[in-house]
């Protein structure tokens, strides 16, 4: 669906947007609306979490500046081009949108709209920054696969910073299987107040020619630890194998020669040879008769 | 068989015959050496050549992407064509109770061994890399013709070998016997391990002649299957000129003729140089004169529905090569290889006069050399013409001719077989003693017995 979306996008803008005007101008009554959402961590978390899911595919990281280079290109959340916007500008232009922008107004709530220019200001210097990226922590990571239930079981881990493991709840582990040009993300799962979490495998995964699936676990990258690798897990459907070369074709490999073929291949030199070994016995008679 | 003799007339006959018969292994002058020598230092420049080839790869030959079998293959076609002699002397006449071909079945196993050993050795040295030679054993594809060619390559081999050494056991041990002090000690000594302790007693006899009949109903299938196979080679495709029915017999036929005139060859020489004019006769060059005329009628046959019938109807490809043949680039050698290949020979030996020993052996060096030559055109033209249009390659691409290299290894092949042949005659007699004194009515006790 991401994808479809971002294609839409980008076509969109190639097409309608070529050479609009710059300005993008807000009614003056929209302008001076306020943010009715407070700014506090939650919001701006929630939004965050709608900027991953809505705007990233665009716009980026915030401060990293590495939004899709479309013409206009969509600002950086740090930059002063997006932070001069008042907040009814910010909220106006998400509701309506305008040529490759899309127009939000019947994909997110009012609410969660003014959420998301929280999380904007998150990044506005004369606002306190209240997401601070935090060191990413050392973790451990334990998981092993139930092939009977198809089932992924985790068990995750957290330096608690006096050297010690404590259980990690609330952990985000995402599960891919490993394929031939990349891991293939199945599924992600939230570890439980233990520290566990299961993940049930879908049955439709396919794995290689005997079902076998290389399982990746890993755990998001607030946490620094190895990813767990489960190599040929038999849970995936059988990769379906249709033969490309019709049996007993002419010109091909040993497997698919004519019967007919290799019957009478084999049955003349056998023939031959047994023959030959014959007269050799006879020669080797010969010379026992002669030292008789 | 003629009245057998009494023991004393038979001793002194054998004797005679044994003298005659080892002249070749005993005669050792000035023109042996000078003969050994040419032979050897054309091998070694062949040789030379070989090498060059394997250090620089076949980019040193004249083939390329289309023109992919050169003078290689045609000579490798030529050898498996001359060996297929001894196919139809020593065993297709024998089994018919042909008599005067007896003495000369050795010298068509003699020119059949040297020409499928060297058959298989052109096919490595065809081979860009030769040191992956065992592949084709390892990894060989049973459907492929090629791999049939190297099994019956190999197992004609085998059984040229036994049927000439089989019949060679009675005269090894007479030779171990009975040879004069004349004979180097070292041949000696090869003859007694080689005799195998035969003494000539009925039973070994009759281990021989089983095992020689085996061998003689064996070598059916597989000589005409030899030669029938290498057609395949080419007739297993679809390219105009190979793609045609007759592929098989018309090869055979075509074996006969080259066989025929390589083995008269050799007669001669050894009628000439090792004084055996009362055993290659006037009579036995007049009887090979005979099969040499029908064999020849045979392979004009073929050679008449090979032309006559895709020439009539000249489809479109198949017009291409055949006026490319008949008037175009390869047209003199066609007709030449005709001329000197077929209507000369049956022309000219049709008369008795062409069929004695001199006339006769300077047309078979001509019927030899047209049917290198015919080898040559079967291979080359049709690869010159793709059915797709050769386009976009440099100029040495859309034509083959032969390089230096190349004419270099050909004449090792051509040296090699000749040393082949030379080594055997120099090392036994090149006719079967035995059997001829037994035509001449001696006993084989007296055969037998030991030297008095």
């Amino acid at each position: 669906m991401k994808k479809q979306f971002t294609l839409t996008l980008v076509i969109a803008l190639m097409t309608v947007y070529q050479g609009m005007a710059q300005e993008w101008l807000v009614p003056d009554d929209q302008k001076g609306l306020t943010n009715p959402s407070e700014y506090n961590l939650s919001n701006v978390k929630k939004g965050k979490d709608l900027y991953m899911k809505n705007c990233k595919s665009c716009h980026g990281d915030p401060g990293k500046h590495n939004g899709l280079p479309l013409v206009p290109p969509p600002p950086d959340m740090v930059s002063e081009q997006m932070q001069k916007n008042t907040d009814g500008e910010l909220f106006f232009k998400i509701t309506k949108g305008r040529g490759g922008m899309p127009q939000f107004e019947t994909t997110i709530s009012e609410d969660d709209r003014w959420r998301l220019i929280n999380f904007i200001r998150n990044f506005d210097p004369s606002h306190e920054q209240l997401l601070v990226d935090a060191p990413p922590q050392k973790a451990k990571l334990l998981a092993s696969v139930n092939e009977v239930e198809k089932k992924v079981e985790i068990f995750a881990e957290v330096d608690d910073k006096n050297g010690s493991f404590v259980k990690l709840p609330n952990a985000a582990v995402k599960i891919s299987a490993k394929k031939a040009f990349g891991n293939l993300p199945i599924g992600e799962v939230l570890t439980n107040a233990e520290g566990r979490a299961e993940y049930q495998i879908p049955e439709t995964l396919i794995g290689d020619e005997s079902g076998m699936v290389n399982i990746v676990v890993q755990l998001d990258e607030n946490y620094v630890t190895d990813n767990v690798v489960l190599d040929a897990a038999k849970v995936g459907q059988p990769k379906p194998q249709p033969r490309l070369i019709k049996k007993e074709i002419l010109w091909s490999t040993n497997e698919n020669v004519q019967s007919w073929l290799l019957l009478s291949y084999l049955g003349a030199v056998g023939a031959a040879w047994a023959a030959i070994g014959y007269v050799v016995f006879q020669i080797f008679k010969i010379w026992r008769v002669g030292k008789e | 068989m003629e009245k057998e003799k009494s023991p004393e007339e038979s001793r002194k006959l054998l004797d005679k015959i044994t003298f005659d018969l080892t002249r070749s292994i005993v005669k050792r002058d000035e023109l042996t050496n000078f003969w050994y020598f040419i032979l050897i230092m054309f091998a070694l420049v062949g040789l030379w050549g070989w090498g060059i080839q394997v250090r620089d790869g076949l980019g040193v030959t004249g083939m390329r992407d289309y023109v992919s079998w050169g003078m290689y293959i045609a000579n490798f076609v030529f050898f498996v064509a001359v060996s297929l002699i001894g196919f139809l002397i020593s065993s297709a006449l024998h089994l018919l109770k042909i008599k005067w071909s007896k003495v000369i079945s050795r010298v068509a196993e003699q020119v059949a061994i040297a020409g499928v050993a060297l058959a298989g050795i052109i096919i490595v040295m065809d081979m860009g890399r030769p040191d992956r030679f065992l592949n084709v054993f390892l990894h060989g594809r049973f459907a492929s013709p090629i791999i049939w060619d190297v099994t019956v390559v190999t197992t004609y081999l085998t059984i040229s070998v036994l049927l000439f050494y089989l019949p060679l056991l009675p005269d090894l041990a007479l030779l171990r016997d009975k040879g004069s002090d004349d004979i180097p000690q070292w041949k000696r000594n090869v003859y007694r391990i080689l005799a195998l302790g035969w003494k000539g007693n009925a039973e070994q006899y009759k281990l021989m002649a089983h095992a020689m009949r085996i061998l003689m109903i064996l070598i059916v299938p597989v000589g005409l299957s030899i030669h029938t196979v290498t057609s395949w080679l080419f007739a297993a495709t679809l390219r105009s000129g190979w793609d045609t029915t007759i592929f098989g017999p018309y090869f055979v036929a075509g074996a006969f003729v080259a066989g025929v005139a390589a083995v008269i060859i050799v007669m001669y020489m050894y009628r000439v140089r090792y004084g055996l004019k009362d055993y290659f006769e006037d009579y036995h060059f007049n009887m090979m004169g005979k099969l040499f005329v029908l064999v020849c009628l045979v392979y004009l046959y073929f050679n008449i529905n090979e032309f006559f019938v895709p020439g009539y109807k000249m489809k479109t490809a198949e017009s291409i090569h055949l006026s490319n043949l008949f008037t175009g680039k390869f047209s003199t050698m066609f007709w030449a290889t005709q001329l000197f290949g077929l209507f000369l020979p049956i022309t000219l030996m049709v008369n008795k006069f062409f069929r004695k020993p001199l006339p006769i052996t300077i047309i078979s060096v001509f019927v030899l050399i047209a049917s290198w030559f015919k080898r040559y055109i079967i291979v080359i033209p049709t690869l010159e013409h793709p059915f797709l249009p050769v386009q976009n390659v440099p100029e040495n691409y859309q034509h083959y001719a032969p390089t230096s290299i190349e004419t270099m290894i050909t004449v090792f092949s051509f040296m090699a077989a000749i040393l082949i042949i030379t080594i055997l005659a120099k090392m036994f007699p090149v006719i079967a003693i035995w059997e001829y004194a037994e035509e001449k009515g001696i006993s084989r006790e007296i055969i037998s017995e030991p030297k008095n």
